[in-house]
């Protein structure tokens, strides 16, 4: 896929697992799984300000443009 | 997400089931009576000759045969699209917009278009054995409803295909 989630390392770096994220934010753990495993189709604006704040971070930190090979 | 209506849904399946019930009935009548031409047809045309409505009793034969045979082609189609139906009708209590239901609603408007294909040599065997003007030989034939019902299904598979796609975006969402 061409957009890359970098949750795990956004998450490692703040030394905090999904579940705490989750239960911080108010998403599911199932739609965060989703997300973090790069199966997402879309992301709402509002997922990404709630975990930008979280993990205080940019839009840009958490996702990433590689092109395909 | 709304809520289903579960009592609209419980009728509906009723009544489908009874529609089912109608249909097989009236396949074993034309069974029976598609018997009834092939070992007892001098009774049969005995029948027939007290009936005002037919013009020549002695050549129906054939064409009551073709009749009946274009009967229940025509009530097997229409069986068909009731199992359609129900197996929606289920789906509609947990996520109707699903791909599956975009296939069946397709495949009710090809079986309707089956079903009026067949009510046109129908109405032509009636009414060639029939006098005009007789319910005999009004049977079958070109439907408005029926064109319409045809249109109504193929516009509902492709709302249900725009769902179905929609609601996978929707899920794919977080």
């Amino acid at each position: 896929m061409a957009i890359v989630v970098k949750l795990d390392d956004l998450l490692y770096a703040k030394r905090m697992t999904l579940t705490d994220l989750s239960d911080r934010i108010g998403i599911t753990l199932a739609n965060l799984s989703i997300l973090k495993t790069g199966k997402a189709k879309a992301m709402r604006f509002s997922t990404l300000e709630a975990i930008c704040t979280e993990l205080e971070c940019q839009p840009g930190d958490l996702l990433a443009f590689e092109a395909d090979s | 997400m709304p809520v289903p209506n579960y009592t609209l849904l419980g009728a509906t399946r009723g009544l489908l089931w009874l529609i089912l019930g109608l249909i097989v009935a009236s396949a074993l009548l034309v069974a029976g009576i598609a018997v009834a031409l092939v070992v007892a047809w001098p009774e049969v045309m005995a029948g027939f000759r007290d009936s005002p409505e037919f013009v020549d009793v002695t050549t129906l034969r054939l064409p009551v045969g073709l009749l009946l045979g274009l009967l229940f082609a025509i009530l097997a189609g229409a069986a068909y699209i009731i199992r359609q139906f129900q197996a929606l009708v289920a789906s509609a209590a947990r996520d109707p917009f699903i791909a599956a239901n975009a296939t069946r609603l397709r495949r009710v408007g090809w079986a309707l278009v089956a079903v009026q294909l067949l009510a046109i040599p129908l109405h032509w065997t009636a009414s060639s054995i029939a006098k005009a003007g007789s319910a005999f030989a009004d049977m079958g034939g070109i439907s408005l409803g029926n064109l319409l019902a045809i249109l109504l299904a193929f516009v509902l598979a492709a709302v249900f295909e725009q769902g179905t796609a929609m609601r996978d975006e929707l899920e794919g969402t977080v």
